[in-house]
């Protein structure tokens, strides 16, 4: 058990490493900083000087290299565009992104559930019927479509919700939450609608399939035949066995909610790290760039990782072959 | 029913009376950083245009006229200029504006380590007269330099040594970057970079309030198209820009309106003039026929601006005929005709340049820096291809854009130029001038004419407004005869506002808050 956590660790820390590899060779195909950096009346002397500074001659290699070294001291360096540091930034940020997925992350959960279980129960139902189909419309649509339709519903024709943006925040000294303003929980519906949807759909159809595997089991018969209310049956017996598969995607889920918060996030001009992304990739913003890619693989190899290390916990099946 | 949709429109109408003196608005942009040294670009200095404030400043018609200085003449014979500060002036955190702080601000514009040094390129030395006069002296005589420093904000001295921001920084954190002390009639209330700027009058400014605005919040949308939308629903009373596309919908639109203008920026097209051979095309390493005159002039007299400007730009925008648009300083009345539009005169001039057939090059775009650039550049390929030049278009985003063209991976560009200093001589020290270390430095192509680079010197410092024409006439007409470039249309300018807004577009496209009313 502990020789298979060790393993499990030192592997996610290799793909770490080789992921930030990847990223900074990558950088120099976004371009080159010093142009956005500099105004039009640099001379050449300004262009060598800040491509020197910046260590943009060395190979890449050694860029990364420079760049781990730092980070493990816990500088992730000056933003180009900024000229702030790059940590203070990202925490500025994060909260937002964080909030954003979290609620849309129990919106998917909540009614993709719901929404499964209905259409499983009510299989030939109409209202389950066009519930399917209109899921089927929810995958397909890109992410930013819906967005902007969803704009002009509901701020632009409606005049119901804020078009942008985040609302007022209360600044908590460490974190800065938009849960504690009206205006704050009205802007967060529709990101996190238009961030959600996609995983909402996809959980539904999910527990539906699920569901409908477990209600053709013997004891959900047995259940029946002995009299059991059918509220019971459903919820008590069969929701509570779907649910092992659905947990396992969830949790894989919500580093794509994370990520995919890029769209959404620019759409919306909500104010969190994947619009900084986006903003660093105009700009050519190597250490924001940096930064938010290691953070985001981090995040996706720190929880594949809880993920593994839950299954161990979970199914015992795994243990034994683990010893054998 | 219907009572409360009307009794709903009407507080709909009456809603923004109630907050009518705040003003909202928003950019593509944020300004990268809030110290008017560190960044030369025109997020930044439009945006600190409205907190900090220069000796000079531009007027709604781009006039300079007085700000904190209330006069200026040339010392001697152009051995430099004399400034005569304004009394009375305070920075907002109370502090008296003296020739100290002009000095102060002119170490800390030229240092190293600023973004605007070039701008000071030629001054030798600032000697503080008296507490109210500064003298800026310079190497040679500088007719426009009260007009080349609009953009030269001063900053109190004090507040700087006591928060340790003395030189401008990029490259680590200061306290200006995210922090004011000007002298403009708005003082900076609240800074989150990327998120939200706040802004509020101060009271104690110099000058006569003519806006009425208590407070003014500036967010960054990035997304056109969120943009278009926030404007739409009210959440924002002005956005800059709004996309040609959406101009006449907009205009056409309850409660908005469009303002439209043409910017200083004159779009055109450049060629490899020093290069031995083609970059791309279908004949890459073929002998190149951009370094002949004739070849170049076909192409000016293929492209079909008229009907560029018509179907991409929506009839926005004016076809340019010199490197700088017609309200620059020193424009060229004698050259004002461009290029006619005639394929068989195209045809002719490529045969007796030797391509009868014409031939396959490469036409470098840049598709995210300039409106619908790339569009154009489609277009231009198409009008090419009558002439019997096959362009094969490589476009890319502006942050490989430039790397390329400094690699000379091109056989032709697109290139947008602004004069900084709203002056013709601008592009001719930029653009036209041989490519050395600190001039010429846009120069991809390598044109070089010794005649060009013995003016320039002349028409930097020529005083003589007359003499000073006449050269830049001629400079004018050598451009065109040489077809260095083929400028083909200035950019327009197309901001969007709530129907209650009254404001002045200015061409340098900086938004300008004292000049705006809430109705």
């Amino acid at each position: 058990m502990f020789s298979y956590i060790i393993r499990r660790v030192l592997q996610s820390v290799l793909v770490l490493l080789v992921t930030g590899l990847v990223a900074f060779a990558m950088f120099r195909f976004v371009g080159d900083p010093v142009d956005s950096m500099l105004g039009q009346e640099r001379t050449m002397q300004d262009i060598e000087r800040l491509r020197e500074n910046l260590g943009l001659n060395d190979p890449f290699v050694m860029q990364y290299w420079n760049f781990l070294g730092r980070a493990l001291q816990g500088d992730l360096g000056i933003s180009y565009r900024q000229g702030r540091p790059v940590a203070e930034i990202i925490m500025e940020r994060l909260p937002a992104t964080l909030e954003l997925a979290a609620v849309s992350g129990l919106f998917a959960l909540v009614l993709g559930i719901g929404l499964g279980v209905f259409t499983a129960i009510r299989r030939d139902g109409f209202a389950a019927n066009a519930i399917m189909t209109l899921s089927l419309v929810g995958v397909s649509l890109p992410t930013f479509l819906i967005g902007i339709l969803l704009i002009y519903l509901f701020s632009v024709e409606l005049g119901w919700l804020p078009s942008f943006g985040r609302g007022e925040t209360v600044d908590l000294g460490w974190w800065t939450t938009g849960f504690l303003t009206k205006s704050g929980l009205i802007a967060i519906i529709l990101p996190s609608i238009t961030l959600g949807l996609y995983q909402m759909t996809l959980i539904m159809r999910l527990v539906r399939s699920e569901m409908l595997e477990v209600l053709r089991q013997d004891y959900i018969r047995f259940a029946r035949a002995r009299g059991l209310k059918e509220r019971t049956v459903n919820f008590r017996h069969a929701l509570k066995n779907t649910l092992v598969p659905v947990i396992t995607v969830t949790g894989l889920q919500l580093g794509s909610i994370i990520a995919f918060a890029i769209i959404t996030e620019t759409v919306f001009q909500w104010p969190g790290v994947g619009l900084l992304f986006i903003n660093a990739i105009q700009f050519v913003d190597i250490p924001v760039m940096a930064a938010y890619l290691m953070l985001i693989s981090v995040m996706f190899v720190g929880i594949n990782l809880i993920v593994d290390l839950l299954y161990v916990a979970i199914d015992p099946r795994l243990r034994t072959e683990g010893k054998s | 029913m219907k009572r409360l949709i009307t009794a709903t429109a009407i507080a709909l109408c009456l809603a923004p009376a109630a907050y009518a003196e705040t003003f909202r608005w928003a950019s593509t942009t944020d300004p990268d950083s809030m110290d008017p040294h560190a960044a030369n670009s025109a997020p930044v200095l439009s945006f600190l245009n409205n907190v900090y404030e220069g000796l000079v400043r531009r007027g709604r018609d781009m006039a300079i006229e007085p700000a904190l200085a209330t006069g200026w003449e040339a010392i001697g014979e152009g051995e430099g200029w004399r400034f005569t500060l304004r009394e009375g002036v305070s920075f907002h955190d109370g502090s008296e504006l003296t020739a100290e702080d002009v000095l102060f601000s002119y170490q800390r514009a030229s240092s190293e380590q600023s973004d605007v040094a070039s701008w000071f390129a030629t001054v030798s030395d600032v000697v503080v007269v008296d507490d109210y006069t500064v003298d800026f002296l310079t190497t040679t005589p500088q007719p426009i330099f009260p007009d080349s420093i609009a953009n030269f904000m001063i900053m109190d001295s004090g507040w700087a040594a006591a928060n340790d921001t003395e030189t401008p920084a990029r490259d680590a954190e200061n306290f200006a970057t995210l922090n004011t002390n000007g002298t403009g009639p708005f003082m900076l209330i609240e800074r989150q970079p990327g998120l939200r700027t706040v802004l509020e009058p101060f009271g104690g400014w110099w000058d006569t309030v003519e806006h009425n605005i208590t407070r003014a919040e500036f967010t960054p949308i990035e997304n056109s198209a969120t943009a278009v939308a926030a404007l739409l629903s009210g959440d924002v009373d002005m956005i800059n820009p709004v996309p040609i596309q959406d101009a006449e919908r907009l205009s056409a639109s309850d409660g908005v309106q469009v303002y439209q203008g043409i910017e200083a920026r004159v779009i055109m097209l450049g060629f490899a003039h020093d290069h031995e051979v083609l970059y791309a095309g279908s004949t890459p390493g073929a002998p190149n026929p951009f370094s002949d005159v004739r070849v170049r002039s076909a192409v000016a007299h293929a492209v079909n601006v008229p009907a560029i400007l018509q179907t991409i730009m929506r009839g926005s925008s004016q076809p340019a005929s010199q490197l700088v648009g017609p309200d620059m300083r020193g424009y060229s009345q004698v050259n004002d005709a461009r290029p006619a539009l005639d394929l068989d005169a195209a045809r002719a001039l490529l045969a007796e340049a030797g391509y009868p057939e014409g031939f396959s090059f490469g036409l470098s775009c840049p598709n995210d820096r300039y409106l619908n650039d790339e569009a154009v550049c489609q277009a231009v390929v198409a009008m090419l291809a009558q002439i019997g030049l096959e362009a094969q278009l490589n476009a890319m985003p502006v942050a490989n854009y430039w790397p390329e063209l400094r690699a000379d991976n091109f056989d032709m560009y697109l290139l947008g130029w602004s004069p900084g200093t709203l002056d013709a001589e601008h592009p001719i020290r930029f653009l036209v001038h041989t490519n050395g270390e600190s001039i010429g430095t846009w120069n991809f192509g390598g044109y070089s004419n010794p005649r060009i680079d013995e003016m320039l010197p002349a028409i930097q410092s020529t005083i003589d407004e007359e003499a000073r024409q006449a050269l830049l006439d001629e400079a004018a007409g050598i451009i065109q005869d040489d077809v260095v470039y083929v400028p083909m249309y200035v950019e327009p300018l197309i901001w969007g506002t709530g129907e209650n807004i009254d404001l002045t577009q200015r061409s340098d496209n900086f938004f300008i808050l004292r000049w705006v009313t809430v109705n």
